[in-house]
């Protein structure tokens, strides 16, 4: 290259650039995609305008002899963009999408290859090829530029309508992605066809490609994931790494290109292999964007403008042959894919705006194009009028998308997704509401037990502060609320830590505990709200006060735990008559058993004149497998109280009982009954309510075996009885 | 530095990537990460301006956040030096914001405004908030527990919707964006169809570490809950920035009852 041809080519890229640029502006007025632009720029660059008004400004801007110089770099641009494309590809995309984007996809690229190639075998080859082109070639050449979808530019148009996040748009991006690749296979295929001189080298050019694209995933995959954990941050990308990356996409396209199938499939491979998680592709991308989008990629659709030559087209039966091509392009990718959309299940409008989406080709469709015009697969003619075809596809899907989807629809569609779909199920989880330190020890006891050795439970200690608790705190200077919380917290953090229980703490001012612990309860979806004892200031009862509101309130069970110095849940008590309060007593008896090996004995108490069916509950809620460690006691007697209470003076270390009228046990907010069972009984009691309206604890076997302790702790406050 | 952090919030919320902003503004996206990330200087008022345009905020209330004094103010400064002089006197009588608004009432009554901006009002914080959904003093070892107390607190306001729901839609858009705005405040967001705007309080006692754009612990958390996705939502996020860019985290720290916290913010607030 003489410096008189240097000086040539930087001309042609400032024009170049600048009427893109410029030509740019105009599209984005039109609220289109900037490819419309630049292709626009290049074809008014080429002979189809420049070249009609001012053939001596054209030979002067673009001479045939800088073409090769020109075409080089278009090519480079091409790699690299063809490499940003493949790392824009996260294989996330490709799998886990479901049923819906397997079949569109699929149908997507089916439809359009089958018309393309239809169209190629019966009509376009006589007329629009040279026998010197071989039929299969041609033929499939022209499925494969049908059923291309421009996966960069539909990403372009999905982010600018806000539509990236939606259903409608991941499974748009999830197709477009399958239906690249799938095209880019089969294009390779196509050129190893048409490059090998016989089948044998096919053959051998086939062999090869899958030799290559297994060394790719194999070794050279695993080598980039662990280069791009090294290299996890922008920092750590160092012009060495960056080296190396570009050297490895050379030597992939090299790869490619002297195999037989082009370098823009080793370029695309490469960008596709990289690991997408880390910064090392977001980092790469952000490098290299700008070099190859705002200065290389122009050159190519100027190139390809240049090749386009719109007087080929001269007789109305060309641009009739035209019209009928973008017909069925359109016919076959939108059609394809809506029906296949709609079939899936999804409403029209969205079926109609997935086949609007896929119908964009934009500049994928050119380098295929520029592809087989290289390889001489297709006529300049047939090129001129795909590149129409290709502009009027990426054209119309923007207005076309507005008037299928219309804003109102995708508000809609995004007013279902509402953080309310199914939440992810969670541990057991235990919220401890400690009001004074003395409860504390015998709680972190019981969650130990619940929790089991391996700790499957959250634990969580709430402590909340009464305001003129709060402000007093603080007017005796040296007390921030957080250190009076933790005055009352420390004694359960204590025995915790030294029962290696981890506890997550949280204190806050509350005026209303009693909806507090609630409403936390139910922000952090616990199974069990579990409360300390303390004498409650106007009632002699355990369950007044603020248990009692917090008992109507909540939506889950609540336990009240009566500490008689529990150190060790060995031995446990449940009093059963069969109530719900009861039943979910013994649900937790169960995981104490399961957790903690715990030895439950069931007291069930018949009246003396009718036999209870209460054996065959029990049996029904412990299955035998299990019943080892659960002991039955059947005892008839007049005053259920009583029964419980004699046996509970058995050596007990913790008596488990729902609240009923049997046991002398009912919750209201001044109680003046003394709950005999609290007061008499020498062990710790864990005092059990749960709410009418949340599902019945253990209302099936399976169910219990299945859940542990199933309650809906999601349950809305509002549902409760 | 928090104005990044903010317009990461913002850009993710309009459902924008930060390429795509980036070609919209005219800045590459390498600069528009680094500003995001805190590394590079504000941008300039005009780029801010057009962000602004592409966000559809008032540019005003990004300029605020960058705590950039308006170029309407600027240029009025110069061309009638009096009004500078005003300026000082309101300085030197350290006017409050109550005292301020009846500057502007007065303002308001006596030379009303002929043109009508193109700015719509931004909306207020303080009457999307009550006393019962102000939580004081929260100390918690976890970023999460205080989303989960300022769920508790929004569920009671929206009927039908369940705590746990909202904690995890909430958590939710943490992963999306993360919501720490600097200066000790975060604002974590939920979407619930239909909902009227409502927003939850949370002063924490004891400030937490987290992952801050200008590595100041957490004091404060100001969750919002709204119904519809658009321009006002969008202000919201902004508008609350603008208040931690004021030392609202500061000024609520001392609270002790919720009625007072309200009564700060909407001190704060009188002037918008």
């Amino acid at each position: 290259m003489n410096p008189h041809m240097l000086a040539q080519l930087l001309v042609q890229l400032i024009v170049i650039i600048g009427v893109s640029r410029l030509i740019g502006r105009g599209a984005r007025w039109l609220g289109q995609p900037l490819v419309i632009a630049e292709v626009v720029a290049g074809i008014a660059l080429g002979p189809s305008l420049l070249g009609w008004l001012a053939p001596d400004a054209m030979r002067w801007l673009f001479p045939p002899e800088s073409m090769p110089f020109l075409k080089m770099l278009a090519e480079v641009g091409l790699v690299l963009f063809m490499f940003l494309i493949g790392l824009e590809l996260d294989p996330k995309l490709l799998k886990g999408r479901g049923h819906a984007s397997v079949a569109i996809s699929h149908s997507s690229i089916i439809v359009p290859f089958g018309l393309g190639a239809a169209a190629g075998a019966l009509w376009l080859y006589r007329t629009l090829s040279s026998p010197d082109v071989p039929f299969s070639s041609f033929v499939l050449f022209m499925g494969v530029s049908m059923s291309i979808t421009a996966f960069p530019v539909l990403a372009r148009i999905l982010t600018e309508r806000g539509l990236m996040q939606s259903k409608l748009g991941a499974i748009a991006i999830a197709c477009a992605a399958v239906d690249d690749v799938t095209a880019w296979c089969i294009l390779a295929f196509v050129v190893s066809l048409v490059r090998a001189s016989d089948l044998a080298h096919a053959g051998l050019t086939t062999v090869f490609a899958l030799l290559y694209i297994g060394f790719m995933l194999m070794l050279v995959r695993p080598f980039l994931a662990r280069l791009g954990a090294r290299v996890a941050n922008r920092e750590g990308l160092t012009q060495n790494v960056v080296a190396i990356t570009l050297v490895l996409l050379l030597a992939s396209a090299w790869t490619t290109e002297y195999i037989g199938i082009h370098s823009l499939f080793g370029a695309f491979m490469f960008g596709a292999v990289i690991p997408k998680e880390g910064g090392l592709a977001a980092a790469l991308a952000e490098k290299l964007e700008d070099v190859a989008v705002v200065l290389l990629l122009p050159v190519f659709f100027a190139f390809s403008g240049l090749r386009t030559q719109l007087g080929l087209l001269a007789t109305p039966e060309a641009w009739l042959t035209c019209g009928a091509i973008i017909l069925l392009a359109c016919l076959g990718k939108f059609g394809g894919s809506a029906v296949a959309a709609r079939l899936t299940g999804l409403r029209w409008r969205e079926a109609g705006a997935i086949g609007i989406l896929m119908n964009t080709r934009g500049l994928m469709e050119l380098i295929v194009l520029n592809l087989g015009l290289d390889l001489g697969v297709i006529s300049p003619t047939l090129f001129t009028m795909m590149v129409i075809m290709a502009l009027v596809t990426t054209f119309m899907t923007t207005p076309f998308l507005r008037l299928m989807y219309s804003p109102e629809e995708q508000a809609r569609e995004q007013m279902v997704q509402t953080p309310e779909g199914p939440l992810p199920p969670s541990a057991y989880t235990v919220l401890l509401c400690v009001s004074h330190g003395q409860a504390g020890p015998g709680m972190a006891v019981l969650s130990r037990a619940l929790a089991g050795e391996r700790n499957e439970a959250n634990l969580y200690a709430l402590h909340l502060l009464s305001p003129d608790r709060a402000l007093k705190a603080r007017a005796d200077g040296a007390l921030d609320p957080s250190a009076a919380s933790g005055g009352a917290l420390a004694p359960l953090l204590g025995r915790a830590e030294k029962l290696g229980l981890p506890v997550r703490t949280l204190s806050f001012v509350s005026s209303e505990p009693a909806r507090d612990i609630c409403r936390t309860a139910q922000a952090k979806r616990a199974d069990l709200v579990m409360l300390g004892w303390h004498k409650p200031l106007f009632s002699q009862t355990v369950l007044g006060g603020t248990v009692h509101e917090v008992m109507q309130e909540a939506g889950g069970t609540v336990a009240v735990l009566v500490d008689r110095g529990l150190s060790q849940v060995r031995r446990v008590l449940v009093p059963f008559v069969g109530s719900r309060h009861d039943r979910a007593a013994l649900g937790l008896a169960r995981r104490l058993v399961k957790q903690a090996g715990a030895e439950v004995t069931v007291l069930h108490v018949t009246s003396p004149e009718g036999a209870g069916t209460g054996r065959a509950q029990v049996e029904e809620l412990f299955p035998a497998d299990e019943g080892a460690a659960v002991k039955l006691k059947v005892v008839s007697h007049a005053s259920p109280e009583e029964a419980a209470l004699e046996e509970a003076k058995a050596g007990y270390d913790l008596v488990v009982v729902g609240l009923g009228a049997e046991w002398g046990l009912e919750d209201r907010l001044f109680g003046v009954q003394r709950e005999r069972i609290v007061r008499d009984a020498p062990a710790s009691l864990l005092l059990v309510r749960h709410p009418e309206g949340a599902t019945v604890l253990a209302q099936t076997p399976e169910q219990a075996r299945a859940q542990g302790t199933p309650q809906d702790a999601t349950q809305p406050l509002g549902a409760r009885s | 530095m928090h104005l990044g952090a903010t317009l990461r919030l913002l850009r993710v919320d309009a459902g924008l990537s930060l390429r795509d902003l980036a070609r919209r503004i005219g800045v590459s996206s390498a600069y528009l990460s680094r500003v995001e990330n805190g590394v590079d200087a504000p941008p300039t008022q005009e780029r801010l301006t057009a962000i602004a345009r592409e966000l559809d905020v008032p540019p005003g209330l990004l300029m605020d956040v960058a705590n950039r004094v308006s170029p309407y103010v600027a240029g009025y400064l110069e061309d009638v030096p009096a009004a500078g002089t005003l300026m000082l006197d309101i300085a030197r009588r350290k006017l409050t914001g109550a005292q301020l608004a009846r500057v502007r009432a007065f303002l308001d009554a006596e030379f009303p405004l002929r043109e009508v901006r193109g700015d719509e009002p931004v909306p207020p914080l303080a009457p999307l908030l009550s006393a019962e959904r102000v939580v004081v003093q929260l100390s918690c070892g976890d970023y999460e527990d205080a989303l989960d107390v300022a769920a508790g607190r929004l569920a009671s306001a929206l009927p039908g919707v369940d705590a746990a729901a909202l904690a995890q839609g909430l958590r939710q858009r943490e992963g999306e964006a993360p919501s720490q705005v600097g200066n000790g405040v975060s604002v974590p967001y939920a979407f619930v169809a239909g909902a009227a705007p409502v927003a939850a309080l949370v002063t924490l006692a004891r400030p937490l570490k987290v992952d801050a754009p200008d590595g100041q612990p957490l004091r404060l958390v100001v969750a919002l809950v709204d119904g519809h996705v658009g321009r006002a939502r969008l202000m919201r996020l902004a508008h609350v920035a603008r208040l931690a860019g004021r030392g609202l985290a500061d000024r609520l720290h001392g609270a002790e009852e919720p009625q007072r916290v309200l009564e700060t913010l909407e001190e704060l607030e009188a002037l918008r």
